[in-house]
């Protein structure tokens, strides 16, 4: 009788402790900046949603795109409109592991330089890539904050003749998560 | 027995638990949004004429140029392609929230001058929460400064009229969207004692977006209790006619150009759906234009110092 209570107890313990190595944000932030000697285009959301498994080092994040705020409506509008068509597609996504993560002590705090692997999907086009982040311990919260090239070209987002001297093909992407611990 | 499944449990919860363990279903299942607007139903605030259910955004400030040239039957070449006689009307528009828009204009056409509130009421929305259209409310008001010759005595609410819109639109799929318009003018005087003072339409209007920049849209405006005058030319009485457009919407960036071909040259909406005399049969077309340019005013609050 006493062993089975115990093993319940036990039980409920793993899974909670297994919950708690999940840390999860709702407020990430992600810019992305074309450049072009013509004209720059910055886009700010703040509304990207991310989830890190500490257990196994599994990461995902979820960027809601009709989240990104243009400092022109109208270029928000064909954003949406026109090029990501949020519409059929509402988010872009990543979804994959800290490379090396056996390795990795979670225990110190500091900063830690490595990469996610996984897949991409934006514009309903998923491709493997690559990002190399800085994670950041500390003993309330950790970080993740990167940078990436993005190519319009390589998820099917068309960017019309007439307005290739405006939108550059490759745009600079940064995240931002912090999870609270 | 029991403590042996509960063993077998506890070796396995973990197990199930990776099994289940798929951060980007969380995350999606998180995302969906309670309700979510459908954008850009049409690509500019009027069709041709009639207005649509779109609004400048917040802090936006809309400039737009309404020129209506002269008809292809009316000394075409000799009015050098209608410019000569061409009527033109300037807007200036601006939004202090997002479902509110407040604008002036002038027409040529009887030295109108015009104010005008524009408000969203409904929006077509998807998620928890969806809604099938949106519905978006017109109202404005005209004076007419056009000078009198016959001496004969006139109040200043004689120059006034109204024109009430309620925008039906939905947008079925990205590249098509329809609207019905209900819509009331009212003259607050007419010509004549027998005439309607308040004339009721119901505005139709589609687009069809042929490239994620250009659109066909096609607008129809027929009166419910039209009002007739007398031809000057035949000596006879006329039904004043429905107006008819059929158009392109060309987007580049800040702008929305919009070129037509309408038998309705009054701009300001009083005369173009309850006065206008173009008979589409006879020629009376006038190709026709609308440019918007939009100024950002209030920057979102990403963007402000």
């Amino acid at each position: 009788m006493q062993t089975r209570y115990y093993l319940l107890l036990f039980t409920l313990l793993l899974c909670l402790s297994a919950q708690a190595q999940k840390l999860s944000t709702r407020s990430g932030y992600v810019r992305f900046f074309s450049e072009t000697p013509l004209e720059n285009i910055e886009a700010i959301n703040e509304q990207s949603s991310s989830i890190l498994n500490l257990e196994n080092g599994q990461f995902a994040f979820l960027v809601p795109i009709k989240g990104f705020v243009f400092e022109k409506a109208l270029m928000q509008e064909h954003f949406n409109e026109n090029y990501l068509e949020s519409g059929q597609f509402p988010n872009a996504t990543f979804k994959g592991q800290i490379r090396d993560f056996a390795a990795l002590d979670l225990e110190v705090e500091g900063k830690r330089e490595i990469v996610l692997v996984g897949t991409m999907e934006i514009h309903g086009v998923s491709r493997q890539v690559e990002i190399p982040v800085t994670l950041m311990i500390a003993a309330q919260e950790m970080r993740i904050e990167g940078e990436l090239m993005v190519k319009a070209s390589d998820y099917a987002v068309k960017i019309p003749a007439a307005k290739k001297d405006n939108i550059n093909n490759e745009l600079a992407l940064t995240v931002k998560y912090r999870y609270a611990r | 027995m029991r403590v042996k499944t509960l063993l077998a449990g506890v070796l396995l919860a973990p197990g199930l638990g990776w099994a289940q363990d798929d951060l980007l279903a969380d995350l999606e299942s998180a995302s969906v949004p309670e309700q979510e607007y459908v954008l850009a139903t049409w690509k500019g605030t009027k069709v041709v004429n009639l207005q649509t259910n779109e609004l400048p955004a917040r802090g936006v400030l809309q400039y737009s140029i309404l020129h209506r040239f002269g008809a292809f039957n009316d000394d075409f070449f000799y009015n050098f392609l209608g410019l000569d006689n061409a009527q033109v009307r300037l807007t200036l528009d601006y939004s202090p929230y997002d479902w509110l828009n407040l604008g002036l204009g002038h027409t040529g056409v009887r030295k109108t001058y015009d104010g005008y509130a524009k408000y969203r009421l409904l929006r077509q929305s998807r998620g928890k929460n969806a809604f099938p259209f949106s519905l978006t409310g017109f109202s404005a008001l005209y004076y007419s400064a056009q000078r009198f010759n016959d001496d004969l005595p006139r109040n200043t609410s004689d120059r006034f009229s109204y024109v009430h819109e309620l925008v039906i639109a939905r947008k079925f799929t990205p590249r098509f969207s329809a609207q019905l318009v209900p819509t009331l003018i009212h003259f607050n005087v007419q010509p004549r004692r027998q005439d309607n003072n308040s004339v009721l339409a119901l505005g139709l209007a589609a687009r069809y977006k042929f490239t994620p920049q250009h659109a066909i849209t096609l607008e129809y405006v027929p009166q419910l209790n039209g009002n007739t005058y007398l031809d000057p030319v035949s000596g006879s009485q006329r039904s004043y006619t429905n107006a008819l457009s059929l158009g392109v919407d060309i987007e580049t960036g800040g702008h929305v150009f919009q070129l037509f071909i309408t038998n309705a040259p009054g701009v300001a909406e009083p005369y173009v759906f309850a006065q206008n005399t173009g008979e589409v049969g006879n020629g009376d077309l006038h190709f026709g234009f609308n440019i918007s340019r939009v100024f950002t005013i209030v920057k979102p609050r990403q963007f402000q110092e």
